[in-house]
């Protein structure tokens, strides 16, 4: 079991390694901080200026109508429903150089020939890759900090913090599925494609599944990402919407771990 | 410490391996010769665990590299043809890293690094990313990392290949100096490379053994290419005739790929005889009335024995200087004797 454990921490620590000494890494994070921020100041923004006006109204009509808006619970849904949006298009390119580059360079062959398992290879690329991701995350917390700091009265750290797992769950299971996808072929732009093709599909199956109705849609529209993800933001922690993220973060595992067994029989 | 039995690997319908068996001792030097494509990559990584064997068993330290995998890989250090780096490691970070899933406990890994940069002359280069290297250092890098947790067994597919020539040499001192406490295969197409690192030859062809021996007893089992070079004042045809009454003259042939070497009317041959004719020839020679102008001893080369064993059919497709001259001389062979080599005896009519 130590020896298990080191084996992962050694793939997870020589994957951070390899984000720290790469360009591309520093690239996609500029990017995604960009992204996120402008978002963020953009949905900060058009709520409080919609909160202003929807209070003026209020105030005409003295007092009477609609209840107040919730702006901080606000920015954080809509914040947080556009981090996926961003996270759909750069986790992709997260995950598909992890086994292809493996792969191009002949390592794979130095990783299969050695005392570890294809599955503690997997484990530790999953680890290294969702750690890089979670750093991606940091900086964003700050700004939440800082404009939900000055809401009145103060807003619960539980909802934020439950929408941030919420967004590291969903990440691991777009980014295990891509690490599958990238143990299929020696193509990085490939791997990408495939992945935000399979993403997609993932995440709009559950509007096509309601059209569709029966068993056979209320089966498919529980494989939807978007649904169990827009479940937990909204603080509803279901435990089904749970195991479906273990489940695809799982299937992801076992493929990429059988795929890359089944790479030496293949081999010609 | 590696048994081969019956091996064979079928991709689709092509056998790249066909029933092969050998054998190599504990702290022996096994080197594995054939021409490019002979299956020598395949049978690498099979003994490595990479690739499993469609029939036949290998073991290495008496475990089944298939069946008993995790074993096997514990206890062989394996350098594939393209060595397997990491470009944004450095030297030493790169080989802890190997040390690790090695499974060297943590304690002992910085020793055990040191001693591999130090064993493949790498202390200049440690904390150089391997981005940056050249190819030579590039390729030791790879070895350090095959022999970094001090394995039994180690597996060296083209070790030298695109290397220079200084650097061969220090790659050819660095494995021999492994011997003896590692038992050591080697892959190779080069034949000056096994017949200095190697105490014993599996020469391969078209995905069999043609033969396993040491380099001596290759050379004097064949016997190939042995004998005498000779300037005669005649043509091939009547030097042909002259010699006909000596005994155990297998071959006579032209060797004037350069005419303004020789004066007019005198022409250099080969003949190849099995045992010490000189003075038979000399005497044939003269006495058919043909002038003996030059006679030299030629020794028998490993180039010859690899050429007769690995040429049947199909030549040998491979782009190496010396190769390709003796393919030409091959030629002139078979054409003079109107007869295909044969191959396990080497005798040419």
């Amino acid at each position: 079991m130590g020896i298990i454990m080191g084996n992962i921490l050694a793939i997870y620590r020589k994957e951070l390694q390899s984000y720290i000494s790469s360009p591309f890494a520093y690239l996609i994070a500029g990017i995604f901080w960009f992204l996120a921020g402008f978002f963020f100041s953009i949905i900060l923004q058009q709520l409080i200026e919609n909160a202003a006006a929807f209070d003026l109204q209020r105030q005409q009509l003295g007092g009477q109508g609609a209840p107040s808006v919730d702006v901080p619970y606000l920015v954080v849904q809509n914040f947080l429903g556009s981090l996926s949006s961003i996270a759909l298009v750069i986790l992709p390119m997260l995950s598909m150089g992890l086994y292809t580059e493996e792969r191009k360079r002949g390592t794979l062959e130095l990783l299969s020939t050695s005392p570890i398992t294809n599955w503690a290879v997997a484990l530790g690329k999953l680890l290294g890759v969702l750690t890089f991701f979670v750093t991606l995350l940091m900086p964003l917390l700050i700004y939440e900090a800082i404009a939900l700091g000055a809401s009145n009265p103060p807003f619960s750290i539980g909802i934020v913090l439950l929408g941030h797992g919420a967004v590291i769950l969903l990440a691991a299971s777009i980014l295990s599925l891509g690490m599958f996808i990238s143990s299929l072929t020696d193509s990085t732009i490939l791997s990408a494609i495939l992945t935000f093709a399979l993403v997609i599909v993932l995440w709009v199956i559950d509007g096509a599944a309601k059209s569709m109705g029966g068993p056979m849609g209320d089966i498919l529209s529980h494989l939807s990402l978007l649904k169990h993800y827009t479940n937990l933001i909204q603080g509803v922690v279901d435990s089904s919407s749970l195991l479906v993220f273990a489940s695809y973060i799982f299937t992801g595992l076992f493929l990429t771990a059988q795929s890359i067994d089944a790479l030496r029989y293949q081999r010609s | 410490m590696i048994e081969v039995e019956h091996l064979s690997k079928v991709y689709g319908t092509t056998a790249a391996i066909k029933d092969i068996t050998f054998k190599v001792n504990t702290g022996e030097i096994l080197g594995f010769l054939g021409p490019n494509g002979a299956g020598k990559t395949t049978t690498m990584r099979i003994l490595a665990g990479y690739l499993p064997a469609t029939k036949g068993r290998a073991t290495v330290a008496n475990y089944e590299v298939h069946e008993n995998s995790m074993a096997v890989r514990q206890r062989i250090g394996y350098l594939p043809e393209t060595p397997p780096l990491y470009p944004e490691m450095s030297v030493v970070g790169f080989l802890d890293f190997v040390a690790q899933i090695k499974g060297i406990p943590a304690g002992d890994r910085p020793q055990k690094v040191e001693s591999a940069i130090k064993r493949c002359n790498l202390v200049e280069k440690r904390h150089t990313l391997i981005r940056k290297l050249s190819k030579g250092f590039r390729q030791r890098v790879g070895i350090a990392q095959a022999i970094v947790h001090d394995p039994p067994v180690i597996i060296l597919d083209e070790p030298t290949v695109g290397l220079d020539p200084r650097q061969i040499i220090e790659v050819r001192h660095l494995i021999k100096s492994l011997a003896g406490s590692h038992t050591i295969i080697l892959s190779t197409h080069i034949l000056p490379e096994v017949s200095t690192t190697c105490n014993r030859i599996a020469i391969i062809n078209q995905g069999e053994v043609v033969a396993t021996n040491t380099p001596e007893s290759l050379l004097s089992q064949m016997n190939a290419g042995g004998g005498y070079e000779l300037e005669v004042e005649g043509t091939l045809e009547t030097t042909q005739w002259a010699l006909q009454s000596v005994e155990g003259v297998t071959l006579v042939q032209s060797l004037d790929d350069d005419p303004s070497v020789t004066a007019a009317g005198r022409h250099r041959f080969q003949v190849s005889v099995d045992e010490q004719k000189g003075r038979d020839i000399a005497a044939a020679i003269v006495g058919a009335g043909l002038g003996l102008y030059a006679m030299r001893p030629t020794g028998a080369s490993l180039e010859d024995v690899f050429l007769k064993l690995t040429t049947k059919e199909s030549p040998v497709s491979d782009n190496d200087q010396p190769l390709q001259d003796s393919m030409d001389r091959l030629e002139i062979e078979d054409r003079h004797t109107h007869e295909s080599i044969e191959g396990e005896h080497g005798k040419i009519h």
